[in-house]
């Protein structure tokens, strides 16, 4: 029987749209009629539990890298939220300053404990459970939470903008990071301005292939609409017809189906 | 038992001691010949180390590879992680005692097997 998959959104930095591609990426695949689990471990700076509406959470995923509980502790159902059953699940950082530093000051025998942790989310959640898709929604960089969850996905999803900044450390991380754990990644260029002009798509184009040398997941136009929101809407769900849902669709699509490397 | 089958049985018996002998005699070798390739002359193992992230991404391509796959499998033996890696069997018992040298991993016998883990469990 095929087995699911663990898929990390990650990105050099911060505001790439991590966050943004995680939930719709997970509501996308939802839709799709695939089991669902989102995770937010960006234990720094916690957002999904505002973005989702679920602060009062009995226990969070610190708890079960903690060693306090067991994963379906944590698990929150979700799935009346875009309209499924038993197919959208999320498991939430803790968001008190004091859970926010606890997690900062962890050793590096509690980092080796949390990856065997996630590793074993494989087994629980994709095996005992049937769960098709894990999305680890991830903090930017080179941290020991991120790298954690890059170690145990199946496939990364790397965030990037066209800053110089962010151009320059995705290719770095590219090359000595995602490469030497062997993990096979997809692109997504976001906040792409003039994304409809041949040009831009040509000049999109060549850097993927000069620069980072990766397979392209996605081009995501800079949509104004997307800001308005301020977060309250997931737009695979509540914007059907738009065209960042669109191009969600046919990302999933690709990963759904292998596509991608 | 009959006398014919204990005496049957006893040869075998023997063999299989020298075969059991023989793995760590080889193993050793192996630990040997691969810390020689690296410039280090004692094979002392180093204290407990954790085999975290950091430490995977410091690693040499080789023992990496060998190191992610005992991440994943949690235990494995030296055939089952040169199923993996798609190495051979001698080549990875070479990486992973040499990565229970420098105290990233624990080695533990049960009978003609040797498992090997990365100590999560350990305080410290």
């Amino acid at each position: 029987m095929k087995m699911g998959k663990i898929i990390a959104v990650h990105s050099y930095k911060g505001g790439t749209g991590k966050t943004l591609l995680s939930v719709n990426l997970a509501a996308t695949f939802a839709k799709h009629g695939k089991k669902v689990c989102l995770f937010d471990l960006d234990f720094r700076a916690p957002s999904l539990f505002a973005i989702l509406k679920a602060e009062n959470s009995e226990y969070w995923l610190n708890d079960y890298l903690n060693g306090n509980c067991g994963i379906e502790k944590v698990l929150i159902d979700l799935s009346n939220r875009i309209q499924g059953k038993d197919n959208f699940h999320v498991a939430l950082a803790n968001p008190a300053t004091e859970a926010i530093r606890d997690m900062s000051a962890k050793d590096r025998k509690w980092e080796m404990r949390a990856l065997g942790k996630l590793l074993s989310l494989r087994n629980v959640l994709l095996g005992e459970q049937k769960f098709d898709y894990l999305v680890f929604d991830t903090s930017p960089g080179l941290q020991y939470s991120s790298i954690n969850a890059i170690v145990t996905a199946d496939f990364v999803v790397v965030a990037t903008t066209g800053d110089r900044s962010d151009v320059n450390g995705t290719k770095r991380m590219l090359r000595e990071m995602y490469n030497l754990f062997e993990k096979k990644t997809g692109l997504v260029i976001n906040k792409v301005l003039d994304s409809a002009s041949k040009s831009k798509k040509d000049e999109m184009n060549t850097r993927v292939k000069n620069v980072y040398q990766a397979p392209l997941l996605a081009l995501v136009p800079c949509f104004c609409e997307i800001l308005r929101a301020e977060g309250n809407l997931i737009f695979a769900q509540d914007k059907p017809t738009h065209p960042f849902t669109q191009i969600l669709d046919e990302m999933a699509k690709k990963i759904e189906a292998n596509e991608v490397n | 038992m009959t006398r014919e089958e204990i005496l049957n049985k006893k040869p075998l018996h023997v063999l299989e001691k020298i075969r059991e002998n023989l793995e760590r005699l080889n193993e050793k070798m192996e630990v040997m010949i691969e810390l020689q390739k690296h410039g280090h002359k004692d094979i002392q193992p180093l204290p407990d180390t954790p085999l975290d992230v950091m430490t995977l991404l410091s690693m040499p391509d080789h023992l990496r590879k060998t190191a992610m796959t005992i991440c994943r499998c949690g235990r494995a033996t030296a055939d089952e992680v040169a199923q993996q890696t798609s190495r051979a069997r001698a080549v990875e018992s070479a990486y992973l005692n040499q990565l229970v040298i420098m105290g990233y991993l624990k080695k533990e016998r049960k009978g003609r097997k040797a498992y090997f883990y990365a100590d999560r469990d350990s305080q410290g």
